[in-house]
């Protein structure tokens, strides 16, 4: 546990030391990772999909906040939409601005996680996000998470979509749309999905707060039971694309990475707790203090030895 | 002379300023009823245009219809619906816009009162050194 404790001081003292060259390099990272899937994925528009667009937008994100990255994204999304078809792009960027519109206004800052669930459910593991959402963020995020969800299944249905969309009669405009909102709204699967998800982020949030030991560790695993149980009855009602072992393999990754950010952000020794009690003028208090797991760091002497022959 | 209380005064309320202190101060510069009036408004143009953009797709949903039955159809009537839905939507945002906002101010408030109480600290400091000296 100490060696673990010693890598995570000598990696945040690198970030720290580092992070004006590291969050620019992470932010490009990200911006390329999001830009190369999206273009992966949907890939209509050869122009968008071009390497040297790819690399020159994301070094633009490199350099700029990470909200633009989101906005970028949408951009490129529904650009992509338009190559399969006009109706794509109207039905795809109306639910993308309403989105901006009715909840970007509040919480900004959770444009990051809208952007990364789609990415999450590309690797197959997108049960993390509420969990994780649900430790490090406010319950309002929550939303966010729903709102990721949303985005995925209308690129995800628009994707499966693109040839059948593409072969419909190109003079009934109306035929188009009405079939791609039709989809989209007949798809009960991903209420089912929005509701676990958002949840689960919400009991965790809710489980976090409490003033008990461990309350991290029940949290996670209070809201992960939670989370397969509301998706398992609800896939069993409704497609929700997602099989029975996609969900059980990737809650238990998704358990093993929060416990990681949990070592990162909440790591305490509950064997040290300490109760004290004091007063003021005003009040009594009554506190409980939970130390921090640190290590001192090892000083490496070097001892010389010189012998005389 | 170095005072190490005063430096660990000054650190943190420099890192305040350079974190949530920014978006609190922001907040903090305004009165109550001006900060809550300008959301509220901006909350008002965004919901009238999330409105306009279903009513839009509604429309373009069910144009071959409307079009059909455009000398049937009691557009007066229709035209009084779709104005009492605007108007529950927006107010139901606006309601909202003021709930979120109101807690925010309040925080933001509360936050800053505690800088503020910091800067007095810290004139304190500056005083009893100069009356050392």
């Amino acid at each position: 546990m100490s060696s673990l404790l010693e890598i995570r001081d000598v990696l945040r003292d690198f970030y720290s030391k580092h992070e004006i060259y590291l969050l620019p390099f992470l932010k490009f990272c990200l911006a390329f990772l999001v830009i190369f899937t999206i273009n992966l994925n949907l890939g209509a528009s050869s122009k968008l999909s071009n390497m040297l667009v790819v690399l020159v937008v994301s070094l633009l994100c490199a350099c700029l906040p990470i909200n633009m990255l989101v906005v970028l994204s949408m951009i490129f999304t529904i650009v992509h939409f338009y190559e399969i078809s006009l109706e794509c792009a109207i039905a795809g960027g109306a639910v993308f601005l309403l989105m901006f519109l009715l909840y970007y206004r509040f919480s900004p800052r959770d444009a990051l996680v809208v952007l990364l669930m789609p990415l999450f459910f590309g690797m197959k593991i997108p049960f993390v996000i509420p969990i994780v959402v649900g430790l490090l963020c406010p319950v309002t995020s929550a939303v966010a998470v729903g709102c990721g969800v949303i985005a995925y299944y209308v690129i995800s249905y628009i994707k499966d979509n693109a040839t059948l969309i593409s072969s419909l009669e190109a003079d009934n405009v109306i035929a188009r749309f009405r079939y791609i909102v039709d989809g989209l709204m007949s798809n009960k699967g991903v209420f089912v999905v929005v509701v676990a998800f958002c949840a689960t982020t919400i009991i965790v949030w809710l489980l976090r707060r409490l003033p008990v030991d461990y309350c991290w560790t029940i949290a996670i695993f209070t809201g992960s039971v939670m989370m397969v149980v509301i998706l398992l009855l609800g896939g069993l009602n409704y497609d929700t694309n997602l099989t029975m072992g996609r969900i059980i393999v990737g809650t238990l990754v998704s358990i093993l990475m929060a416990f990681v950010v949990q070592f990162f952000a909440f790591n305490v020794d509950y064997s040290r707790t300490e109760q004290v009690q004091f007063e003021d003028d005003e009040y009594y208090y009554y506190v409980k203090a939970i130390p921090k797991n640190t290590v001192s760091k090892s000083k490496r002497a070097v001892k010389k030895i010189t012998s005389v022959l | 002379m170095l005072s190490e209380e005063r430096i660990k005064l000054m650190t943190r309320m420099a890192a305040y300023e350079e974190n949530e202190g920014k978006q609190y101060m922001a907040i903090g510069s305004y009165f109550r009823s001006d900060y809550m009036g300008k959301q509220v408004i901006h909350s008002v143009i965004s919901a009238t245009i999330a409105f306009l953009i279903v009513f839009g797709l509604y429309v373009y949903y069910h144009f071959d219809i409307l079009m059909q039955d455009i000398y049937k159809l009691d557009l007066l009537g229709m035209g009084k619906k779709v104005l009492y839905y605007y108007a529950i939507f927006v107010a139901g945002y606006a309601i909202l816009t003021y709930i979120v906002y109101s807690v925010r101010y309040n925080r933001a408030r509360k936050s800053l009162r505690k800088y503020y109480s910091h800067l007095k600290q810290l004139l304190a400091l500056y005083d009893l050194e100069g009356k050392s000296r």
